[in-house]
């Protein structure tokens, strides 16, 4: 291509270097940060499981560092438990909107790129498409193909520059109400625990907990369950058993 | 497998100004969860107040925590408009509910404020579901309009391009069923064109080469080659798309008066507030605090000074008659277009699809140049040989030798001339005879030049001939005046004191015929889209205007009078979008009661506005000199709101 391209759009970037941006800005817009790292309900729920009995094992771990001979309190888990399970609720909703509009943002933007930046559209999809190996004439038409209507063209820059995927995402309520029921599952198994077997059934419910959440995540993101199921397990045993001999040595 | 995503989407997407519900982003199962979010809100706020309610005797703490549910729901949305407002400077009736609700919560009235904010949010969140209509007018158009021409390349391939990338002088193709992407002049082919969505009219009209041919028009037999006149951004579409933009822009808006208002009011009773909450130590000898203190009068004064009753006193009588209209087969993109409706003394009609039915109708068969056959058997012929195809003239032919139970002939060596018209060879009594049919210029290939200036030369519009051998006949149709078109201009004209007029796109001859027969004295013929919208314009001048309309050549118009009604059934989608009236059933019939609705709408308007005034009169005044306890001004000012909608209730009723 032998007219440089302008500042705006390329910011003085080969275009390759400028499609490898995209790509980081398009994984940015569809990741929740600090969130499940899959979309959807099941993974959200999953998530709070693991969460809530962090938190609960952790609370736990402190009072019984501090108040060795009181006995727990139950309605004190039950408050916390109703607390965790609006937050987790609400911030499971909250991150959705937040990826969606960051999804939402990238959209308008590559739309406006297409509308106001098209030559320099042309010449991002020319490079995709030599680097799938089409060339020469059959280049031209593929790419005269694509330039003809805006919305293709928007889908393929979509997808094929900035990585994004359509109609994967479920919607930020439908997601928020697996985290409610997660939350919710997770917390009442904990407090019926609690209230049966007061000494060692919270600890142990909620070491199988994060056990069971962690393996059905596993298997959902395709990874190593029993791997994960042990560090998770291992990694809550080690926060707890840390807080448990801070507060003591505090205490 | 995900589903495929239609192109159309990110149209949609971007004209709703992103709506979550159609988000490319989101499942299409998903979707759903976003719709009226606000109104769900709402209404679980309001059975949770209630339950705080409930509760508020029998369990305290069990009542706060749903009451804190309620602020959450509403408060946070009522929080972030009013944060949104005061960011771009602007103090309006937002804020103030938003203050007065939360300030509620210091002065231990957090009922009162949740109810506030709950009312508050059900208005609002109806409001939006009724008042969503100008980004759909510009969609329908969009969808209309072709995003892609098929360019005649130098060495004869046809390349796909989009139509702003397409320079003025290439040659397109545009093949039969295929709308014209872009204005141009046929360079080759001929075909007829429909263009009743552009120009109103119904008849199909014949192109052929150096005719133009308006981006827009659907082609209907033959294959057009055109040279492209003009850019995608000033064909004829575009042109229409900036006119329903400009349109809109230009309409009036009572809503914008009622926020002017709220601006005025709310800036005032905050200022009112602080002020009174400032001095009164120093004027009357009372304390900053305590029950008898200057904060709690000034809150008190707030609260009451809420216009709770005074927002509600409009959408509730709106959202009634919208109700009422909607079981009528009358739907009404907002409240606002009662207000509008009930101040308009002209009224102007469409004439194609809208006073008449739009649909062609076969009225005479005649014989005009040596006509020895029966009409009986020209009409069995013209059957035969329209039946192969498919514009409005084939189905009035069909129709009416159906209706005289005439068998179509069966024609050999059929031929269709697109743009031109059909032949064949008919047998008659064991004689084969040539025929045609269609359009004059066709008919005239066939005639001596003397026989055709005297036979089908003084014949101008809704004609079509048929040549049997030596023998002419004509077939002459008429677009038929919808029956309940009379009563209603009758009762337009004599008991609700309108002035009826006709804006068409129809030649002079065709509008004075249906303005005669309906006893309408003015008329504007043969109008072009802008020129309909500029008559509109000159027009409202005169008072408030109805557009009563169907055609996308009439939805300008449609969008710029003070109230435009469209017809559901025949209308064009970007019709019924940019009009704020759309009578499902377009029955005609509907337009004095609908005026009468209006009416009465307006004067339950005033009645529940003047009842909300006098009740904050009534409330803050003894409120600010102490002599109204908190309790007291808040049940007069629910009490009032109670009573301005029951009052609105009364316009559910269908028979006014």
């Amino acid at each position: 291509m032998s007219r440089p391209p302008p500042p705006e759009h390329f910011q003085g970037k080969a275009v390759a270097d400028h499609l490898k941006d995209a790509r980081m800005k398009g994984a940015q817009a569809s990741t929740e940060t600090h969130g499940p790292q899959l979309p959807g309900p099941i993974a959200a729920l999953l998530s709070c499981i693991k969460e809530i009995s962090a938190a609960f094992l952790i609370l736990y771990a402190i009072l019984a560092a501090l108040i060795p001979n009181e006995p727990l309190l139950f309605p004190l888990f039950a408050c916390f438990g109703l607390g965790l399970i609006i937050w987790e609720t609400g911030r499971s909703a909250i991150r959705g909107w937040g990826k969606l509009e960051r999804l939402h943002r990238v959209i308008e933007e590559e739309r406006w790129e297409i509308e106001h930046h098209r030559e320099q559209e042309k010449e991002e999809l020319t490079e995709m498409y030599a680097a799938k190996g089409f060339e020469g004439k059959l280049l031209e038409e593929v790419i005269n193909v694509l330039m003809a209507d805006d919305n293709r063209l928007l889908r393929v820059m979509l997808e094929e520059e900035l990585g994004l995927s359509l109609e994967v995402y479920e919607h930020p309520l439908k997601q928020a109400t697996g985290a409610f029921f997660g939350s919710l599952i997770a917390s009442s198994c904990l407090l019926l625990s609690l209230f049966f077997w007061p000494i060692l059934g919270l600890p142990i419910t909620a070491i199988l907990l994060i056990g069971i959440a962690s393996f059905r995540s596993a298997k959902l993101e395709k990874r190593r369950q029993i791997y994960s199921m042990v560090w998770n397990i291992a990694l809550l045993i080690f926060a707890s058993s840390a807080t448990y001999f801070l507060a003591k040595a505090l205490s | 497998m995900r589903s495929d995503v239609h192109p159309y989407i990110f149209d949609e997407f971007f004209a709703s100004g992103r709506e979550e519900t159609i988000s490319p982003f989101l499942t299409p199962s998903s979707r759903k969860w976003g719709k009226n979010l606000p109104l769900k809100s709402a209404i679980i706020a309001a059975i949770l107040l209630a339950l705080s309610f409930g509760l508020f005797f029998f369990h305290k703490e069990a009542s706060y925590l749903c009451l804190s549910s309620v602020y959450f729901l509403v408060g946070t949305p009522a929080l972030l408009n009013s944060i949104e407002d005061l960011r771009n400077m602007e103090i309006n009736i937002d804020v103030l509910m938003t203050l007065a609700a939360l300030l509620s919560i210091i002065i231990g009235s957090g009922l009162e404020g949740a109810l506030l904010l709950v009312l508050f949010e059900l208005s609002g969140a109806m409001e939006n579901m009724v008042t969503e209509k100008t980004k759909g007018a510009l969609y329908s158009l969009r969808k209309l309009s072709p995003k892609t021409a098929l360019v005649v390349e130098t060495d004869g391939t046809f390349v796909e391009r989009a139509i702003n990338e397409v320079e003025i002088g290439a040659p397109i193709l545009v093949k039969a069923g295929e709308v014209v992407p872009l204005d141009g002049t046929v360079i080759s082919g001929s075909s007829f064109v429909n263009l009743v969505h552009l120009t109103g009219e119904s008849e199909p009209i014949a192109k052929r080469v150096e005719d133009t041919v308006q981006a827009g028009a659907y082609n209907l037999d033959g294959t057009l080659t055109l040279k492209v006149d003009r850019a995608a951004s000033e064909s004829t579409l575009s042109r229409i798309i900036t006119l329903i933009t400009q349109a809109q822009g230009a309409k009036p808006k009572l809503q914008r008066l009622f926020d002017k208002f709220g601006k005025r009011y709310s800036v005032t009773i905050i200022l009112l507030s602080l002020f009174f909450a400032l001095t009164f130590p120093y004027f009357f000898s009372i304390p900053f605090f305590g029950i008898e203190g200057s904060v709690y009068r000034a809150l008190t004064f707030l609260i009451a000074a809420s216009p709770c009753a005074l927002i509600i006193a409009t959408p509730t009588a709106y959202l009634s008659a919208i109700s009422s209209c909607a079981r009528k087969g009358v739907l009404l993109k907002g409240g606002v277009i009662l207000d509008a409706l009930a101040s308009c003394s002209i009224i102007a009609l469409d004439k194609t699809g809208t006073l008449t039915s739009g649909k062609l109708t076969c009225v005479e068969v005649a014989g005009i140049h040596n006509a020895q056959l029966p009409t009986q058997t020209a009409l069995a012929i013209a059957a035969g040989l329209e039946t192969h195809a498919v514009h409005p003239i084939s189905e009035a032919i069909l129709t009416q030798a159906a209706k005289q139970n005439v068998l179509p002939s069966e024609i050999t060596d059929f031929k269709s001339v697109p743009g031109y018209g059909l032949q064949g060879n008919a047998t008659i009594d064991g004689t084969s005879y040539p025929v045609f049919i269609g359009h004059p210029d066709f008919i005239a290939q066939q005639l001596d030049p003397a026989l055709w200036m005297e036979k089908i030369g003084p014949w101008k519009t809704l004609n079509t001939f048929l040549l049997i051998g030596t023998s002419l006949y004509i077939f002459h149709f008429e677009d038929e005046i919808r029956k309940e078109s009379f009563a209603a201009l009758s009762s337009l004209q004599n008991e609700k004191n309108m002035k009826p007029v006709i804006l068409t796109g129809d030649h002079t001859e065709n509008a004075h015929v249906v303005a005669d027969t309906l006893n309408i004295k003015t008329i504007y013929p043969n109008l072009r889209p802008e020129d309909k919208l500029k008559k509109v314009g000159e027009l409202s001048k005169e008072g408030g205007l109805i557009m009563v309309g169907d055609g996308v050549n009439d939805a300008p118009a449609l969008a710029r009078a003070t109230v435009g009604i469209s017809m559901g059934k025949i209308g064009s989608a970007t019709a019924v979008d940019a009009s704020d009236v759309v009578f499902l059933h377009d029955d005609l019939s509907l337009l004095p009661w609908l005026i009468d609705k209006s009416r009465k709408t307006l004067r339950i308007v005033k009645e529940n506005l003047a009842l909300a005034l006098a009740v904050i009169c009534f409330a803050t005044t003894p409120a600010l000199l102490g002599y109204i306890p908190l309790w007291l001004a808040v049940i007069l000012h629910e009490g009032g709101t109670v009573i301005v909608g029951l009052n609105s209730l009364r316009l559910l009723a269908t028979d006014s």
